[in-house]
């Protein structure tokens, strides 16, 4: 008798891990199904009795259908260490993190890893639209979906043991296989675009529940041009993020933009749209899915998700820090965003924005 | 696979089929309300009268003393708050109770705070038993009523009934314990023991769901917490559930009548399971070891485990254990009790209970003798050639 091999399917309820699980046991793996809790919201949503408790009931319903084993993974205190904290402290830094990144490289590729061991799983799965193949992680196939961008940070001995099925298939094609599987509960689920655990899209609401209302970062701080002349004040500076418009101050005669956040003195500094513009990248904690590339090396690279990639040429690499020199300046280099670089479909590692590099303005001085 | 294991008789049990049996022409032709005059309404009430009678001699009580509920939990709330709700306007609006409580019991308490009430929480021995000098301490005659669960339903700890009750009767604070373990394990007789309301439960014994009693001691008053008609002298309204009180009085009375044999049968196959794992793992940690244990119940740690791991590695070769309490997502959090009990987070964080019980085989504690430990060696990354050859 061939022995199925067992994969551990993270399950957020969702119609892509739903029919990733659906395309695994059509393949005729031994699935198992889990559903990782992050956070608790405490009652704090009306509507949300606990712990994203409808998520969880859905991959429940997925699993019965399909006849394999569901189970919920309680792996809140590590999810609010690794990627939580992160999240406030890096708004509290003027930075922009994603907390995705972080929870896919410690909790669902380290964490969850750890749980599929204690199961003999040989194989750990999810809903990504990406592809993981000899070894190596490749853009989805559906552009319009690839989540490449928020994989980079995973350990690289972790891709030979990943299967990302719907990686290989449109959106469409993915609610087509639900349908046709019958999993009509999640078939039509439309897609969160929130942030889990910010369920409301308030992110402000979580740094001040961990740091309190009075926290700087949610403190008034003044509006300055990066000549240092101050334009007004704004109420706390983890709500702008770099090339925001919304919420600037008005009548410039040209559209202005974010372009620096300087926590020392809580100053959002804005500029027209050419003081966005970066010429180089410097990114820390970088992670190599290939060999590391050498000096001189051309490439490609993202600093947003679904950027058009940009060309690049790697000039400094520096243990877990990388600097990258483009060809053609990009707009918006946002700190704490993730730099990803490929070659073509394939991704070849990436890191932490730490900071534009070359950019046309200096600096702007500390405002009088 | 072989044959599953199911090791979670502390959860729930199946219903026996004598009891089905008894139950079922309670469904059909014996359907009557008992609260009806005609013929109908006389049968299931000589039933049901029969049933509560029946249910009062396993607790050395009288019928009257008997009030049918949905289970464990509302028999709880009925103790908990229709106790404080009924005594607190007399100058005692404080409430006695232990860490180590059922859920039931600890949210009835929270409930009752904020509705006003005064917690008391006593200490806990190392080995999980209520620490005598601060149990007396909180007893006072402020006190509405002290609730103390019989047997633990994680670690299996044995409380002195007797003398708490005792305690709690001379400062005329009423007595609560919640029996839902002890029932067929231990005797409960109300002529000898001085508690007050006493909660038991069906489906631990061979009952369906959904059916459960509160003793209710002649002469003490409660609050009801439903309101409605007449039914069990207004302190439970609503029809009775006439067929699963019927079942439950028929699996009481079987419990009751092999209680003794059954613990002596229970104890030395927790014991052959306790030593065996300990003769594997000479680390392991048995939770309320060397204290007064029900026989069921084997709540073990062991280090450099977790508790989740464990559950779904063993769940996956067919062996039902549980851990920690499960919230509403399903998702394992870390027991009150063993933390209440001063065992370290990390050791909490690995406990399984097993419960044993009337699906329980010696074959079935071979088995799970050989697999819990083969799946602890492989979580701490022992090399499988150094464990024995196990046939497949």
């Amino acid at each position: 008798m061939i022995v199925k091999e067992r994969v551990l399917v993270a399950m957020s309820g969702g119609v892509d891990s739903s029919v990733a699980a659906a395309m695994l046991v059509e393949q005729g793996y031994d699935v198992v199904g889990a559903t990782m809790k992050l956070f608790c919201h405490d009652g704090d949503l009306p509507d949300r009795p606990c712990c994203s408790l409808d998520s969880v009931n859905d991959a429940r319903r997925v699993c019965q259908t399909l006849g394999v084993p569901h189970y919920v993974l309680n792996l809140e205190s590590a999810f609010g260490r690794d990627v939580v904290d992160d999240f406030v402290s890096e708004y509290s830094n003027g930075r922009t993190p994603i907390p995705c990144v972080r929870c896919n490289t410690f909790t669902k590729f380290r964490d969850l890893l750890v749980k599929a061991d204690g199961i003999d799983a040989r194989w750990i799965a999810t809903g990504h639209y990406a592809r993981a193949t000899n070894g190596e992680l490749f853009r989805g196939l559906d552009h319009g979906k690839d989540q490449s961008y928020f994989l980079w940070g995973i350990q690289r001995s972790v891709l030979s043991r990943m299967l990302l099925p719907v990686g290989s298939q449109t959106k469409a094609e993915t609610r087509a296989v639900a349908h046709r599987l019958g999993l009509e509960v999640i078939a039509e689920k439309q897609e969160s675009q929130d942030i889990c655990f910010v369920p409301d899209g308030d992110h402000t609401k979580i740094i001040r529940q961990r740091l309190g209302s009075d926290a700087p970062a949610l403190s008034p701080g003044p509006f300055v041009l990066s000549d240092g002349t101050a334009i007004g004040s704004h109420d706390g500076f983890a709500r702008f993020t770099i090339g925001q418009r919304r919420g600037l101050p008005g009548g410039f005669r040209e559209p202005m933009f974010v372009v620096a956040i300087r926590p020392s003195d809580r100053a959002v500094v804005i500029g027209p749209r050419e003081e966005l513009l970066g010429r180089g990248v410097v990114a820390r904690e970088v992670n190599w899915l290939v060999d590391a590339p050498s000096i001189g090396a051309h490439v490609e690279l993202q600093v947003r998700h679904r950027a058009k990639p940009a060309r690049a040429e790697v000039v400094r690499l520096d243990g877990a820090e990388v600097e990258l020199a483009l060809d053609e300046p990009v707009s918006a280099i946002a700190p704490g965003q993730s730099l990803v670089v490929y070659d073509g479909e394939r991704v070849l590692g990436g890191g932490i924005i730490e900071r534009a590099a070359g950019q046309r303005a200096p600096l702007p001085v500390r405002a009088a | 696979m072989p044959d599953p294991i199911y090791l979670d008789h502390a959860a729930t049990t199946p219903v026996r089929p004598e009891v089905l049996e008894a139950m079922l022409p309670y469904y059909g032709p014996r359907f009557g309300n008992p609260s009806s005059v005609h013929r109908w309404g006389r049968e299931a009430r000589t039933a049901l009268d029969e049933a509560r009678e029946r249910v009062a001699r396993c607790l050395g009580a009288t019928a009257d003393e008997i009030c049918f509920t949905s289970g464990g939990t509302e028999a709880d709330n009925i103790a908990i708050l229709g106790a404080w709700r009924a005594r607190h306007g007399q100058g005692r609006n404080a409430i006695v109770t232990t860490p180590i409580e059922h859920k039931a019991v600890i949210a009835s308490v929270h409930q009752a705070a904020r509705e006003g009430a005064e917690e008391r929480l006593c200490d806990m021995t190392a080995t999980g038993v209520v620490d005598a000098d601060s149990y007396d301490r909180l007893i006072r005659p402020d006190a509405a009523i002290a609730s103390v669960m019989w047997v633990n339903n994680e670690i299996g700890i044995i409380q002195p009934i007797s003398t708490l009750a005792e305690r709690a009767k001379a400062d005329g604070v009423l007595f609560h314990t919640d029996a839902v373990q002890a029932f067929g394990k231990i005797v409960i007789d109300a002529k000898a023991i001085p508690f007050d309301i006493l909660t038991v439960s069906g489906h631990k014994i061979g009952a369906p769901k959904g059916i459960g009693a509160a003793f209710i001691r002649r002469g003490t008053v409660i609050e009801p917490l439903f309101h409605g008609g007449a039914q069990d002298r207004g302190r439970r309204p609503g029809t009775e559930n006439v067929a699963a009180v019927i079942g439950f009085a028929c699996a009481a009375e079987i419990a009751v009548a092999e209680r003794e044999e059954e613990w002596v049968r229970l104890e030395r196959m927790r014991d052959r399971l306790e030593r065996a794992i300990l003769a594997r793992i000479p680390d392991a940690v048995i939770h309320g070891r060397g204290g007064p244990r029900a026989p069921h119940i084997l709540n073990v740690s062991v280090s450099g485990t977790d508790s989740e791991s464990m559950l779904m590695a063993l769940d996956l070769r067919g062996i039902g254990c549980s851990a920690g309490s499960a919230c509403q997502s399903g998702s394992i959090t870390p027991s009150h009790v063993l933390s209440a009990i001063g065992v370290p987070d990390d050791v909490a964080a690995s406990a399984i209970r097993m419960s044993i019980g009337g699906l329980t085989t010696d074959a079935c504690i071979e088995r799970v003798a050989e697999v819990f430990p083969a799946l602890v060696e492989k979580a701490r990354g022992v090399a499988p050639a150094a464990r024995p050859a196990r046939a497949s």
